[in-house]
This record gives structure tokens, C-alpha cells and sequence, in this order.
């Protein structure tokens, strides 16, 4: 199997890696539907029997996909993703799980704050004044677009009964 | 007629002050979501839904489907100012759309293409008016073998319709329906496939799936080339769409066809992006300038335009009349429909009336509206574009995961969100459809539940989706031939040598 230079991930790799987790999804989606029976029950068809098939059919597809990844990708050069491609999505990707774990722990409003701040003072080369300015606005009118006006609460965190909202 | 007097009264539950402020704010958020990298028409209705919860379900729809208007409005936009489509049945307008504007002919092309989408939505809406009548009729003579052979006949048309690998749609697919078996079992009770996390047990919104296979899967995809805009200054002068609206009955063939084409892509789901492609190859292939399409051919911006909204359009119908949605979008309508504590399928039409006319009079006027609103809004919504992405884009990641935490206010949700944008950004790359994972999860109860009844009825035999009527075995005869279209197909090509040349 040949790469062009630079090629971080063949499309060939990623096809089967792609084939190999849906089959093992697959695969858990039977295990777990045996847990209530797969067969006929007292009252039809018991609990895990339309998973269980569901399961079946994802494992045996994703067996033919596997095999259809050897066959028309294997020899073929085609890239999935090139380093610098890679940076770029990564550069995007972590800070918006690093969003989700603050705002899991501090709430949304905080997490947003921190994440629009970050990203435009470190990404965007912004300074900090204005980044500030722009994440708490942005923070603010969310609260009353959500809290006040669609009575939709948010997550919050332990910051946000310190200036009295709840 | 029967269906014009329902109507009528549709109209006078739709025209009020409320829902034609709905009607504005929908069309414009849609143009928002449409317009915007990373967001479009199914993932902003899904952004929407949570906030609908405490509304009136026929104001609900309203907005919800003003939304879907100004997305796919929102989607033309951007194909033809920055060569970038907002939604993926956009992509055949920059074909042809961004070669105008590079030539200066931007106004001309925005009108014609907001007005051949506005024809489109208008035949769309007339066909659903006039068949909705007729396809209830049809669907009170359904049970539980029937509807599983319906269901069975939209998830077959989605795997032997499909461009890609039949094999990587059926995949989508199963996951789709595993995902939506998760949770409580709704016949037995028991907890399915939760594996002793608690949080399971209410199951995985199809809403979460939604926002992170479409919302953050696009986001990454659009990260992944690095973003450049290189957008053509639009100043819409009125002239300039006077005289475009002027030139619109000289497309009046084009826009037939593609109408056509639309409503029949709609109705059965082939959805409006296969909709856009095959209306714009046909054009081409009828055209007697055949080759200028490419290069700037107004009809080539008509074509697809027409057919993605007739398309758009018409999948609102079977999503009503069946509970089978057309098109990604309007299978989260629907889940928006259930959350509402509505029915989908004929039922609805006799319990509801007021909902169902109510909802395809809005369409009307919803349609008129995101039209003059799309031509005076354009200049405003292609400057939010100059926006540097540094900014923009966390601000679409945060609203994307505000929709996530809204659905059922659940942190699990926001963790969950995560892996469904991994996975949609490898299944889009390595051409996996997305669609029918969505379909699964919106469709997974009602069909299970379906086949369940069925094998009760038939004490377990599946002969019964044939034997029980003559329609189920119609609808099950026809969902195996697309189920085996590709093979089927292939058979026909070889039997007749010479092949047809394909259409690009």
C-alpha cells in the first residue's frame, strides 16, 4: 500500500477502521438484546428480538463493507485526511471538547465565556479586551434569549449563584 | 372540493398576527441556520424544536417549517455569492449560480433562483393540497402489516435509491434503529441496551444525533479545507430583479420539469438533494445550450432551485399523510410532531384538521414571505460571512450544543453530541449516507412496534406482510424491487447493450 506524501490517514485505513467499529457496535447491540430473550415469548416476539436481528444485519454489512474496503481501496492511493488537514480539524476539535467538559462542570454560560474568549485572543490573534467583551455579550444575550424569553434554562455551574442567577 | 373549503379554514387559522411574526422570525433564522457553515435546514429545526415545546403545536409547526423555508433560501445564497452551499441540495445552484455572479450578474441570479425556488414550493404545496385528501383515504385502510410494509418501503427506497454503497446505507440505517431501541421498551418495559448507565434509560434523542452528525460533522468537514470566503459583493437593485422576475416565463419548461421531478423526489424519498442533481442533469440534457451550462447558464441556476424546494415541499406530505417523512428534515418535524403529543398518519388529518390545513395553509404564505424577505435580507446576511470564522465558529459550536442540553436539559447529552460529530464527519467523508441513520432513529419505535404487532397477528410468521391485503402486498412487492433496484438495474442494462450515455 503506497501514500502520497503527507498522508496522515489512507482512505483504506479509515475505511476499515469504519468497518470494524460498526461491526463491533453491531456486535453489542446482540449482546445486549439477549439480555431479554431474542425469540417468541408468552406475548409475541420477546423484547430483544428486533435488536438483535438489527444487530445481525450491522455485523453482516459491515462485513461486506470491510471486504469492499480490500478490494477498492487497498492499492488505490487516496488520502482520508493529510497532516495538515489534520491540524486544522484539531485545532477546531479540542478546544470544543475542552467547551463541553467546562460547561459540564461550570455550566454553559461559562463555558461559552472561556471558549469564545480563548478562541479569539489564541486562534483568532484578537486581544483580550475585545475577545471579553464579545464572549460576556454574546453570554448575556443568551441568557435572555433562552432563560428569559423561551424560559428554556441552561446548564449552570457553581459560578453563576455567586452574581445571584439561578 | 372538500380540500378547498379545509383550506380556507386553514388559512383563517394561519393568517393571525402571532403566526405571521412567527412566519418572519422562522424565514429568518432559517436564513440564518442556511447561510452560516455548519448548520442547515435539519439541524437548525432540530436547534428550534426544544424552544417549541410549551407552544401551541399548530403555532409550532409554523415556525418550524418558516424555518425550513429560510434554510433552503439561506442554502441558494450562499452557493452563489461564495461557491460555498449552506445545505447539501444547494450544491447543484453553484454549478451554475457562482459563474453569474463572477460575472456581475449576481442580482440576476439570486432573484431567478429565489424565484424558481418559490415556484417549486408553490407546486409543492398545490400537489399536497390536492393529494392529502385522497393519500388519507388510502391510509385509514392501514394496520400494523401495512405500516411496517410502508416503513419498509421508505427505508428500501433509501438503500436501493441512494447514490453510494448500498451496504454503507444499510449500515447507517441499522445503527439508526439500535440507537433508537435504546431505553425503555415501550411494549414490555424493560430497559434495553442501556448497560447500567442510568442515563440511557430515557434513551438517545434523535435530536442529539441530528446535531452532531449534521452540525458538528459539517463543521469539522468544513474546518478540515480551511476556511476561505471569497464572496461576491451583492447590491440587489431593483431593476436588476424586475427584469430577472420578467425573464422567469421563458423557463416555464425547466421549471415544470423540475417541479415534477421535486414533487415525485419528495413524496417518495429521494429527498431534495437527489431532487437538485437529477433536475439540473435533465436540463442540461434538454437544453438547447447545452454547453454554457457550467459557465453561467441562468436555466442551470432554475433547475435545481425548483426541484430542491418542490422536493422540500412534498416531503411534508408523507411525513403528515403516513407519519414517513421525505427528507432528514422532516423526520425531526415529525419527532417534533410526537414530542408535541400528535400523531402522525391519517388520524391525524380527521383528529387534527385544524393542525394539518392550518399547517399546509402557512405554506402558502410562509412561502410568499421567505421570498420578499430572502431578496431584502441578502446584502445583511452575506456581510455576516465576513465575519471572521474565529469568531463565527465557536459561536455556531456553542449553539449547537445549547440545542444539544435544551432537549431534555441532560449534561449527558452535551457528552453525547461529541461522538455523533466524529461520526458523521468520518461517515460523510467516507461516503456513508447520513439520512437514513436519522430516518431510523425518528422511525425506530413506530416500526418495531409495527413488526411486533404483526408477528402477534400472524403468531410469528412473516408471510403475513404478504397475505394480509392485497396493498401491503403491493407496497412490500414494491418495497423489494427498490430494496434490489441496484441489482435489478444492472440486469436491465446488460439485457439492452447499447447503454445511455450517463448524465453528468
Amino acid at each position: 500500500m503506497r501514500t502520497p506524501s503527507g498522508t496522515l490517514l489512507s482512505r483504506f485505513t479509515m475505511e476499515v477502521v469504519t468497518a470494524l467499529v460498526t461491526g463491533l457496535l453491531g456486535a453489542i447491540v446482540c449482546y445486549g438484546s439477549t439480555e431479554f430473550g431474542t425469540g417468541w415469548g408468552d406475548a409475541g416476539p420477546e423484547p430483544g428480538y428486533f435488536p438483535f436481528y438489527v444487530g445481525l444485519i450491522t455485523i453482516l454489512a459491515s462485513l461486506f463493507n470491510l471486504a469492499m474496503a480490500f478490494k477498492h481501496h487497498r492499492d488505490r492511493v487516496e488520502e482520508f485526511l493529510t497532516g495538515e488537514q489534520a491540524r486544522r480539524v484539531l485545532a477546531f476539535f479540542g478546544p470544543m471538547v475542552l467547551f463541553v467538559l467546562v460547561a459540564s462542570y461550570l455550566g454553559i454560560y461559562v463555558g461559552m465565556i472561556l471558549y469564545l474568549v480563548g478562541a479569539m485572543v489564541f486562534q483568532g490573534g484578537y486581544r483580550l479586551p475585545k475577545a471579553a467583551a464579545v464572549g460576556v455579550i454574546t453570554a448575556i444575550a443568551n441568557y435572555f434569549l433562552f432563560e428569559v424569553w423561551f424560559q428554556v434554562p441552561l446548564l449552570k455551574g457553581p459560578l453563576e449563584p455567586l452574581i445571584g442567577i439561578h | 372540493m372538500d380540500n378547498f373549503s379545509n383550506l380556507m379554514d386553514g388559512f383563517a387559522i394561519a393568517f393571525s398576527m402571532f403566526h405571521l411574526a412567527l412566519m418572519a422570525a422562522g424565514v429568518l433564522l432559517g436564513i440564518l441556520v442556511g447561510v452560516l457553515p455548519g448548520l442547515g435546514a435539519p439541524n437548525g429545526v432540530s436547534l428550534l424544536l426544544p424552544l417549541t415545546f410549551t407552544m401551541d403545536p399548530v403555532s409550532a409547526i409554523i415556525l418550524l417549517t418558516s424555518m425550513y423555508w429560510g434554510a433552503l433560501f439561506g442554502g441558494s445564497t450562499t452557493s452563489i455569492l461564495f461557491n460555498i452551499p449552506g445545505e447539501p441540495s444547494s450544491v447543484a445552484t453553484t454549478f451554475d449560480g457562482y459563474p453569474m455572479a463572477q460575472q456581475g450578474h449576481a442580482t440576476h441570479a439570486l432573484t431567478l433562483a429565489f424565484m424558481s425556488a418559490g415556484t417549486g414550493a408553490m407546486f409543492g404545496v398545490v400537489v399536497i393540497t390536492v393529494l392529502s385528501g385522497w393519500v388519507t383515504e388510502f391510509a385509514l385502510k392501514f394496520s400494523s402489516p401495512e405500516y411496517f410494509a410502508v416503513f419498509l418501503l421508505t427505508f428500501a427506497s433509501f438503500i436501493g435509491m441512494g447514490s453510494g454503497s448500498a451496504f454503507k446505507a444499510i449500515v447507517s440505517m441499522m445503527l439508526g434503529f439500535a440507537f433508537a431501541t435504546v431505553g425503555m421498551d415501550g411494549i414490555s418495559g424493560n430497559m434495553r441496551l442501556t448497560f447500567g448507565f442510568p442515563e440511557l434509560v430515557k434513551g438517545i434523542s434523535f435530536l442529539v444525533a441530528v446535531i452532531g452528525l449534521f452540525g458538528l460533522g459539517e463543521l469539522l468537514q468544513t474546518m478540515e479545507e480551511g476556511l476561505r470566503f471569497d464572496g461576491i459583493h451583492a447590491r440587489i437593485r431593483i431593476r436588476d430583479v424586475l427584469k430577472a422576475v420578467a425573464s422567469m416565463p421563458g423557463h416555464w419548461l425547466t421549471l415544470l420539469r423540475s417541479a415534477i421531478i421535486g414533487c415525485w423526489m419528495g413524496i417518495t424519498p429521494g429527498g431534495p438533494t437527489a431532487a437538485s442533481f437529477m433536475s439540473y442533469g435533465l436540463a442540461k440534457r434538454f437544453s438547447r445550450r447545452k454547453e454554457h451550462f457550467g459557465k453561467g447558464e441562468p436555466a442551470g441556476v432554475v433547475a435545481p432551485e425548483t426541484a430542491d424546494h418542490s422536493a422540500g415541499t412534498c416531503a411534508i406530505l408523507p411525513m403528515l399523510a403516513l407519519g414517513v417523512p421525505g427528507s432528514a428534515t422532516a423526520a425531526v418535524m415529525m419527532g417534533g410532531l410526537m414530542i408535541w403529543g400528535l400523531t402522525p398518519g391519517p388520524m391525524l388529518f380527521i383528529e387534527r384538521p385544524d393542525f394539518v390545513w392550518g399547517t399546509i395553509a402557512s405554506m402558502y404564505l410562509g412561502n410568499v414571505m421567505a421570498v420578499v424577505l430572502v431578496l431584502a435580507t441578502v446584502p445583511m446576511f452575506a456581510a455576516i460571512l465576513r465575519i471572521p470564522f474565529s469568531i463565527i465558529g465557536p459561536m455556531i459550536v456553542v449553539v449547537c450544543f445549547i440545542g444539544a442540553y435544551s432537549i431534555s436539559g441532560s449534561r449527558l447529552d452535551l457528552w453525547l453530541a461529541v461522538p455523533f460529530g466524529i461520526l458523521g464527519y468520518t461517515f460523510k467523508k467516507l461516503g456513508y449516507p447520513i439520512a437514513p441513520m436519522v430516518l431510523a432513529m425518528v422511525l425506530g419505535d413506530k416500526a418495531e412496534d409495527a413488526l411486533r404487532q404483526s408477528m402477534i397477528m400472524s403468531k410469528g410468521s412473516l408471510g403475513i406482510f404478504w397475505t394480509n391485503s392485497t396493498l401491503s402486498a403491493t407496497i412490500m412487492a414494491l418495497a423489494m424491487l427498490l430494496l434490489f433496484w441496484p441489482g435489478v438495474s444492472l440486469i436491465i442494462k446488460r439485457l439492452r447493450k447499447p447503454a445511455v450515455a450517463a448524465t453528468a
